[in-house]
C-alpha cells in the first residue's frame, strides 16, 4: 500500500529516532496501518517497539521522517488526533489519591469530554470493566487485575478509532488474561488495534497483522499467515508409540524417501523436514503409511513451519546474521 | 416507516479548552495536598511566630521596640528567602515530578503539551501566590494589633504585591527549569544557579532598575507608604515581564521535548 494512500490510520515514512545522538531505537521505519487491522508489534527488548508507539502518539519527535495519524501529522500538540486514540501504557501510573470514578472523570475532561457526555459514559463502564465495587476506593490500593481494568476503561472513554495498548496482557493472571484477550477480540470487530507484546502466543490469538522489530529495524510488515507461512514450511513434528524396533524400522524407511530432507527421533519425537517444492499431502499420506505398516501408532502431530514463535525467532535470527547485507531493503532481500 | 426506530447517537462533542482546566484544577487540589507545600506553610508560620516571640523578649528584656513596618519588613523578607527553597522545589517538580509513566497516561490524551504546561504552570503560581498573600496578609494584620502601627493600608498592599511579582517570577522559571531538564537533582541545580547568577547581574544595573536585594531592603519605606507608586508599578511589571519571558521558554521548550 502507497505511504500517501488515503485511509490509512497510521503511517510511518522513514521514521528515525535517535537519543542524545548516542542510541539510534528506531531506524527508517516504513509501515501502514490500515483501518480494521489488529496490528502485533513483536519483538525483542531494545527493539524499539515503545518508541514506535510513543512517536504515533507524538510523546517523542523523530529525529527523522514522519508519522502520519487519521491522514494527519502528529506532533505534540496534535490534542485533536489523541482524541481519537486510546492508549494503554506499560505500567499505568495513576495521579496520587485518586478513586476510579474521580480518575476517569479526570481522563474524560483530558480528552475535552463536556459533563453531559462523560458521566454516562463512566457510569457506563466502571461495571463493565467490574470495578463497581471499587469504584470509591484508593486507586493506590488496586491490584494488577483491577488496575489493567482502569486502563482499559481509560483507554476506552473516549469512544477511540484507535486502540494502542502496550503489554496489555503483562502481569495478569490466567483468567484475567483471558478476559482480556477475549476483549480484544471484541474490540477488533469494529476498531484499528496496535498491540506490542512479548506473548506471541497472545498475537497469534488476536491480532491478523505482523510487525517485527530488531534493534530498530523493521525487519517484517504484513499478515500473520505471511509471517508464519514464510518460513519453515512443510516442517512437522510427531509423537509416536509402539515398539521401539518398528519405530527404528520406519524411521530407515521414510529417511529413503527422497522428498523427505531430515528425519530425527528424540524420545519417540520425529522431527520431519520436507522439500518446499513438494506435495507435502502426497509424501505425509507416504509416511502415514509407512506408520501404519509397521504397526506404529501417532499420537499427535503438528505443523512447526506455522508456528508464529519460530518465525519469529527466525526472522530475527537471520537479521542477526545479515550484516552488511543490510545496506540493502531488508524486506525484499528476507523475503 | 418505523415509527419507534431510534435515531443513531450524537457524535461525541469536545470542548478544545477543558483539559487545560483539567489539569489546573487537578494540580491544584494535588499541590494544596503535598507534603512540601504543608512543610512551607508550617515553616513559614514557625518562622512567623518564633520572629514574633524573639521580638516580644527583646522589648521585655530591654524595653526596646521596633516599629512595625521595619518588623514587618524583615519578617517578609525572611519569609521570602527562608521559603525560596520550597517554592523552588514546588515550582521544579511541577512538570519534572510527573516525569515518565505518569505523565504517559496524561499527554497521551486530547491535550496538547501548551495547555499542560500552561496549566501545571498556572495552578502552581496560584498556590503559591495565594498562600504568600494570606500568609503575608496574616502578618500585616498581626503587627497592626500588636503594635503601633506605622504600617499604611496602601503601603501594606504595595509591599505584598511587590514580593509577590518576585515571586511570580520565581516560579515561572522554576516550572520551566524543571520541564526541559533532565532530572530533579538536576533541575533544582540549574535553578539556583540561575537565580543566584541573575541577582548577581542584576545588582549591576543601573541606577533606575533597582535589584531585588534593594527592593527587599526598601520594603520597611514602602510599608510605611513612603514610595512612588509609578516605580513601584514599574518594577512590578519587570518582574511579571521576567515571570512571561520565563513561561514563554518552558511552553516553547517544552513543547519540543520528547517525555
Amino acid at each position: 500500500m502507497p505511504a500517501d494512500a488515503p485511509g490509512l490510520v497510521v503511517e510511518t515514512s522513514h521514521l528515525t529516532k535517535i537519543y542524545q545522538d548516542r542510541h539510534i531505537a528506531l531506524n527508517d521505519l516504513t509501515l501502514a496501518v490500515e483501518p480494521g487491522a489488529v496490528l502485533g508489534l513483536l519483538g525483542p527488548n531494545g527493539a524499539g517497539k515503545t518508541t514506535f508507539l510513543r512517536l504515533v502518539l507524538g510523546l517523542h519527535r523523530p529525529t527523522a521522517g514522519h508519522c502520519r495519524v487519521f491522514g494527519l501529522g502528529m506532533h505534540p500538540n496534535a490534542a485533536e488526533l489523541r482524541r481519537r486514540i486510546g492508549f494503554i501504557p506499560t505500567n499505568p501510573q495513576f495521579p496520587k489519591g485518586m478513586t476510579p470514578i474521580e480518575y476517569l472523570d479526570y481522563i474524560a475532561r483530558l480528552f475535552g469530554m463536556t459533563r453531559q457526555a462523560r458521566k454516562p459514559k463512566l457510569a457506563k463502564l466502571i461495571p463493565a470493566v467490574n470495578l463497581l465495587p471499587q469504584s470509591g476506593q484508593p486507586i493506590a490500593n488496586f491490584t494488577p487485575v483491577m488496575t489493567a481494568r482502569l486502563a482499559v476503561a481509560a483507554s476506552l472513554i473516549n469512544e477511540p478509532e484507535l486502540l494502542i495498548w502496550d503489554e496489555p496482557t503483562h502481569g495478569l493472571d490466567i483468567e484475567a488474561r483471558r478476559s482480556m484477550l477475549d476483549l480484544i477480540k471484541t474490540l477488533a470487530a469494529e476498531k484499528t488495534m496496535i498491540l506490542s507484546s512479548h506473548n506471541l502466543s497472545d498475537i497469534d490469538e488476536v491480532c491478523n497483522h505482523a510487525a517485527v522489530l530488531s534493534k530498530g529495524h523493521l525487519i517484517f510488515s504484513g499478515t500473520l499467515q505471511d509471517l508464519k507461512g514464510r518460513i519453515r514450511k512443510n516442517h512437522y513434528e510427531m509423537d509416536l508409540e509402539g515398539d521401539q524396533k518398528a519405530i527404528a524400522k520406519t524411521i530407515g524407511q521414510i529417511k529413503t524417501l527422497k522428498e523427505v530432507l531430515s528425519c530425527t527421533l528424540r524420545h519417540r519425537r520425529l522431527d520431519l523436514r520436507l522439500a518446499d517444492d513438494v506435495a507435502n499431502t502426497g509424501v505425509l499420506a507416504m509416511i502415514l503409511q509407512t506408520l501404519f505398516d509397521n504397526k506404529v501408532q501417532l499420537l499427535c502431530m503438528r505443523t512447526l513451519g506455522m508456528q508464529t514463535e519460530s518465525a519469529y525467532l527466525e526472522l530475527v535470527e537471520r537479521e542477526d546474521q545479515r550484516g552488511f547485507a543490510r545496506l540493502y531493503d531488508p524486506l525484499q532481500d528476507a523475503a | 416507516m418505523d415509527s419507534t426506530a431510534t435515531a443513531p447517537p450524537p457524535a461525541m462533542r469536545f470542548n478544545p479548552i477543558l483539559p487545560y482546566f483539567a489539569v489546573l484544577r487537578t494540580d491544584f487540589g494535588q499541590t494544596l495536598q503535598s507534603w512540601v507545600f504543608r512543610l512551607w506553610v508550617i515553616v513559614t508560620l514557625i518562622t512567623a511566630v518564633g520572629y514574633w516571640l524573639y521580638k516580644f523578649g527583646i522589648h521585655r528584656e530591654v524595653g526596646l521596640v521596633q516599629s512595625a513596618s521595619e518588623q514587618t519588613g524583615i519578617l517578609l523578607r525572611t519569609i521570602g528567602l527562608v521559603t525560596l527553597a520550597f517554592v523552588s522545589l514546588i515550582s521544579i517538580v511541577a512538570v519534572g515530578g510527573e516525569r515518565g509513566t505518569v505523565a504517559d497516561s496524561i499527554l497521551s490524551r486530547g491535550i496538547s503539551r501548551h495547555q499542560y504546561f500552561l496549566a501545571k504552570w498556572h495552578s502552581r503560581t496560584a498556590v503559591l501566590l495565594g498562600m504568600f498573600s494570606v500568609l503575608s496578609l496574616v502578618v500585616l494584620l498581626a503587627y497592626h494589633f500588636l503594635l503601633e502601627p506605622d504600617v499604611t493600608f496602601s503601603g501594606g498592599i504595595a509591599a505584598t504585591l511587590l514580593a509577590m511579582a518576585m515571586l511570580a517570577a520565581v516560579v515561572a522559571w522554576g516550572v520551566t527549569i524543571g520541564a526541559l531538564s533532565n532530572g530533579t537533582v538536576i533541575g533544582i541545580t540549574i535553578f539556583w544557579l540561575v537565580l543566584f547568577g541573575s541577582l548577581f547581574l542584576m545588582s549591576y544595573l543601573p541606577e533606575p532598575f533597582p535589584s531585588p536585594g534593594y527592593m527587599l531592603a526598601q520594603l520597611r519605606s514602602i510599608l510605611r507608604g513612603n514610595y512612588d507608586a509609578l516605580h513601584v508599578v514599574k518594577v512590578m511589571a519587570i518582574f511579571l515581564g521576567i515571570a512571561i519571558v520565563g513561561g514563554t521558554v518552558g511552553l516553547v521548550g517544552y513543547s519540543r521535548k520528547d517525555v
